[in-house]
């Protein structure tokens, strides 16, 4: 048939549904009578005709209901038909109905809110023209175990040159800087890009132009592109901005153009793209690793080209090139990622984790309605028994079936979006910065179609469970029966305690995943850090190079505002050091030690973290002097002296004191100063609190000065005091800017609030995890609850003979204990193999925890067994409350 | 009669379409022609005759209008479509090739 006709039938089958109605019913009619006046000439009698006629049809709407089937666009108004009897059956029970579509509506909004994280997270591509072209390029050293680590100018100007499988390869850094702007200076994020950064990105400013190729060299005419937020914030959307001068670190600079809105570069978030100005002449800084590199493979290069090209070029490097730190095959490589792997890094595990978490709580969810629909699907056999008998088809009956479920979907899934929009939106108001990619999170078209998928199957899931006893010979046998209870009942049970046992099992390994990272948070938050970090204020302060040219007044600068803000009452101590534990980039300075033999594939020492600190720091951090002694005021004038750490001291002095050695930052010469080791301090931590300390040695700013001539530029300030901070803050900002009104206070915080930023990832991860064990949890209880007490029901009628042949009632209890703790323990220890199963999952995400941690595995039973019991308790009082004449009186 | 199997469904359709080639009729006479054409060997019923009918019409294959019986009652008549005279047709010489085909399978020893 055409698809014209078939439309038009459907239309009018569905719009003028009572006139093709009352055609049929006429044309049945007019059979009847042509078939009574058939019989009448036969010789029947008028009523004896009419009689056979009628009978010779059959059930009228039996007829009509097969004809029904038969017309186009029947699907949709028996869909239609059957979603309002849904609705009409809901409305009868509406606390039923309110239970069911909330937990359907949380189980599916939390899962919706998970998968638009992961969707703009790890599925969605980076927001770049062809962003799967865009690879990521860094180094390693295997021997100092940096998997990640930065590439030298010289290496990214060789690879430039080298390679052919990209149409170019840019470098940055990133590094924050003051822009100042009328009164108020601002501290923002920045990267400092090569001039072909924005080509191979593949994005164009949306004002003015990228960086000039000569622009992008040593002492060139300093340039800036700002970013669309900073242009929009700061300065009001000028459209007149390109040419305009602006000041930033103390230096005028020149705006040539406007990135485009939300133009990132590896979750910085840069506020400011300045050139980074390599010298391309210069081969000889092979020392200094300080550059990542994205590079855009040509359109007809495989990713796995380029990494073969890479590693060929790696091993011919060193007699291209020779020299020291040059690329090779063991000590120093270097290596490719996909760009959105990079960026997307280890949280996508985490997010894939919570996403299954969310599953699971998801089918528990279904397990629970699907349960309290099969126990109603059983209240209305009788039902449908009689409706098979007037002649009801069996698909309709299944469709019917199936319609509360459909009904509670489509309600539960609205709502679910509902939820997962505000959901996310807590979810991103409570962590900003723990999930990359954020500003791209959102509901979109992706979203919805997962979510539509979601409901397909949850409603599938509830279909089953009523056709799962609606097996062959059920109607008849129920009409047979005439009650509620059926001879499947055996069946029917098992498929209930099933649904039970698989939702306790799901709990347990929910509730397993959540327990071990709450234990690892916990070990995180009590982890020592090497120093008191309780009553501690800090901020950061930046001494832009153009202004404080001159070292001695930079570490001046720096001793002078320590000292001011000890004098603010109630401020115990103070100290100012160049990098703010727990959680800091490594430095991975090349040092000479003295008389420390060096290794053989080790051109240089090195060492993990360098540490400027005033006179007081280890006093006002508290960390303990294991060895000799912290640095006095009689260093500011005296000779170069320096502190190591404890891990420095066992690595590179097993067999000796350190004390009297000495070590100082490798350089071009070798008649630069030493410093003395004059202590050794207890281990700090610097890469995070679940890192190991690695080797830190400690200068002194005072004296840097006049030694080496160094002094840096960044500095962070800690105050020891038990004043809140908010009572501070303003005392803290007149010190700063009676010295120079200029400059920003970075961050001013809490150490407890460093602390707490350092693990806010993993804070976030157990958070989320817990709320879904502890849904979950409470979802199992309420479904053994339900099916225990529905079982209780059921048997009224034998507990009521046994109690009247003498049962006690403690056996009763019993009877009902034993029942419901089977289907537990059960539960409980498939949950348990399940959770070993996953064992290798979760590990990478722990800290100080085993995945097979016993002591978690026996409190999670515990607590279960503990709920499970409870939810059973209710359902055994009950049944010890049964009165036995009243319960077979019932029958 | 209820056809159980596609094959007859098919059939219950072919014989329709061929009832109606010599002209319109109600469902009655549609049934009663059936009964005629195959010499009583198959009798429809309504439960299979209406579902069929709205079947045929749906897929426009049959027209159906209002009219008088030769009772003189009112009654839905049917008539083949210039689309269900081709499918006649098509249907016929599908089920001989059908029926030759089994005949033949039957008929080898």
């Amino acid at each position: 048939m055409s698809l014209f006709s078939h439309v038009r039938a459907s239309m009018r089958n569905v719009a003028g549904r009572s006139a093709v109605e009352q055609d049929l019913d006429e044309e049945l009619r007019s059979y009847v009578d042509e078939l009574t006046a058939e019989y009448i000439k036969a010789g029947a009698t008028a009523e004896e005709a009419r009689r056979a006629a009628l009978l010779k049809v059959g059930g009228m709407e039996h007829v009509k209901d097969q004809v029904r089937d038969e017309r186009p666009g029947m699907m949709l108004e028996n869909l239609g038909r059957d979603l309002r009897h849904g609705f009409r059956l809901l409305r009868r029970s509406p606390g039923f109905a309110t239970i069911a579509v909330v937990t359907i509506a949380l189980g599916i909004g939390a899962t919706s809110a998970i998968f638009s994280v992961i969707n703009a997270v790890a599925l969605k591509p980076l927001p770049y023209p062809a962003a799967d072209r865009l690879l990521y390029i860094t180094s390693q050293f295997p021997a100092l175990g940096f998997d990640k680590f930065w590439v030298s100018p010289p290496e990214y100007l060789e690879l430039r040159e080298r390679s052919k499988s990209y149409t170019d390869i840019a470098a940055y850094l990133e590094n924050p800087v003051n822009v100042s702007e009328g009164s108020h200076p601002e501290r923002v994020n920045a990267v400092f890009v090569t001039a072909n950064m924005f080509d191979v990105l593949g994005v164009r400013p949306r004002l003015g132009t990228p960086f000039a190729p000569e622009q992008d060299r040593p002492n060139a005419e300093p340039v800036v592109v700002l970013s669309d937020a900073i242009w929009r914030r700061t300065f009001g959307s000028d459209a007149s901005i390109v040419g305009k001068q602006i000041e930033i670190q103390g230096r005028k600079r020149m705006v040539v153009g406007v990135a485009p809105p939300g133009l990132d570069l590896h979750d910085i978030h840069p506020q400011v793209w300045l050139p980074l100005g390599l010298d391309p002449t210069n081969r000889r800084n092979r020392g200094s690793h300080y550059l990542y590199l994205v590079g855009r493979l040509k359109p007809d290069i495989a990713p796995g080209k380029a990494e073969a090209e890479l590693r060929t070029l790696v091993h011919q490097w060193g007699t291209l090139s020779p020299g020291m730190h040059v690329p090779n095959d063991t000590t120093h490589r270097l290596q490719l990622a996909p760009l959105q792997v990079e960026v997307v890094g280890n949280v996508a595990r985490a997010l894939w984790i919570l996403q299954g978490a969310v599953i699971l709580v998801l089918l528990i969810a279904c397990a629970n309605v699907a349960n309290l629909l099969l126990v109603r699907a059983e209240g209305r056999h009788k039902e449908f028994a009689i409706r098979s008998a007037l002649g009801a088809g069996r698909g309709r009956i299944l469709r019917q079936f199936t319609a509360e479920g459909m009904v509670l979907t489509t309600v539960g899934a609205i709502l679910g979006l509902a939820i997962a929009h505000w959901g996310l939106k807590a979810l991103l108001a409570a962590n900003p910065a723990s999930i990359p990619r954020s500003a791209e999170i959102a509901i979109d078209p992706r979203v919805v179609l997962f979510t539509l998928a979601v409901a397909v199957v949850t409603a599938t899931i509830f279909g089953l469970a009523p056709l799962l006893h609606l097996g062959e010979g059920v109607v008849s046998a129920a009409i047979k029966e005439g009650g509620t209870r059926s001879t499947h009942s055996a069946a029917r049970h098992r498929v209930r305690r099933g649904l039970v046992g698989g939702e306790i099992a799901l709990a347990v390994m929910l509730v397993v995943g959540a327990g071990l990272l709450i234990r690892s948070f916990r070990n995180l938050t009590t982890v020592d850090a090497g120093f008191d970090g309780r009553n501690l204020v800090t901020f950061g302060i930046n001494l832009p190079g153009a202004t404080y040219t001159d070292a001695q007044r930079r570490a001046q600068f720096i001793a002078d505002l320590a000292a001011k803000l000890h004098a603010i009452p109630g401020v115990q101590a103070t100290a100012a050091m160049t990098g703010l534990p727990p959680n800091r980039q490594v430095n991975a300075n090349d040092t000479d030690l003295e008389n420390v033999p060096s290794g053989p594939d080790l051109p240089a020492h090195n060492i993990d973290y360098y540490q400027s600190s005033t006179v007081g720091y280890f006093e006002a951090m508290k960390i303990p002097i294991l060895k000799g002694r912290s640095f006095t005021p009689s260093d500011v004038g005296g000779p170069g002296v320096a502190v190591i750490n404890e891990s420095m001291a066992k690595r590179f002095y097993p067999n000796v004191d350190p004390i009297g050695h000495r070590v100082r930052p490798s350089g071009p010469s070798d008649t630069l100063p030493w410093f003395t080791i004059v202590g050794v301090a207890k281990d700090v931590k610097q890469g995070g609190l679940d890192q190991k300390a690695g080797t830190e040695v400690y200068f002194n700013t005072e004296q840097g000065p006049r030694i080496n001539g160094y002094a840096a530029n960044s500095f962070n300030l800690v105050l020891r005091t038990t004043r809140p901070i908010e009572a501070l803050a303003p005392a803290i900002g007149n010190a700063v800017r009676s010295m120079d009104p200029g400059l920003p206070i970075i961050q001013l915080r809490s150490m407890d609030g460093v602390f707490a930023d350092s693990v806010s990832r993993q804070r976030f991860l157990s958070q989320l995890l817990s709320i879904f064990a502890g849904v979950a949890l409470l979802l199992a209880a309420i479904g053994t609850y339900g099916v225990l007490s529905y079982l209780v029901t059921e048997r009224r009628r034998e507990i009521g003979i046994r109690v009247a042949l003498g049962a006690s009632s403690s056996g009763i209890v019993r009877l009902i204990l034993r029942q419901g703790l089977g289907l537990t323990l059960g539960g409980i220890l498939i949950g348990v193999a399940g959770a070993l199963a996953l064992a290798r999952v979760t590990r990478s995400l722990l800290f100080g925890v085993s995945p097979t941690d016993p002591t978690t595995y026996f409190l999670v039973a515990g607590v279960i067994l503990g709920i499970a019991l409870l939810a059973c308790l209710v359902p055994a009082q009950r049944a010890m409350r049964v009165d036995p004449l009243v319960a077979i009186r019932d029958e | 009669m209820t056809p159980p199997t596609n094959l007859l469904q098919g059939t219950l359709d072919l014989l329709i379409l061929k009832s109606l080639a010599l002209g319109e009729l109600h469902g009655l006479g549609v049934s009663r022609r059936v009964e005629q054409l195959t010499r009583g060997t198959f009798e429809v019923g309504p439960g299979s005759l209406f579902p069929a009918l709205h079947r045929l019409e749906a897929s426009a294959w049959l027209s159906s209008r209002w009219g008088m019986s030769e009772n003189n009652r009112k009654a839905k008549f049917y008539r083949l479509t210039a689309a269900g005279r081709r499918q006649l047709d098509v249907e016929t010489g599908q089920w001989k090739r059908i029926a030759v085909a089994i005949s033949y399978a039957l008929e080898a020893t």
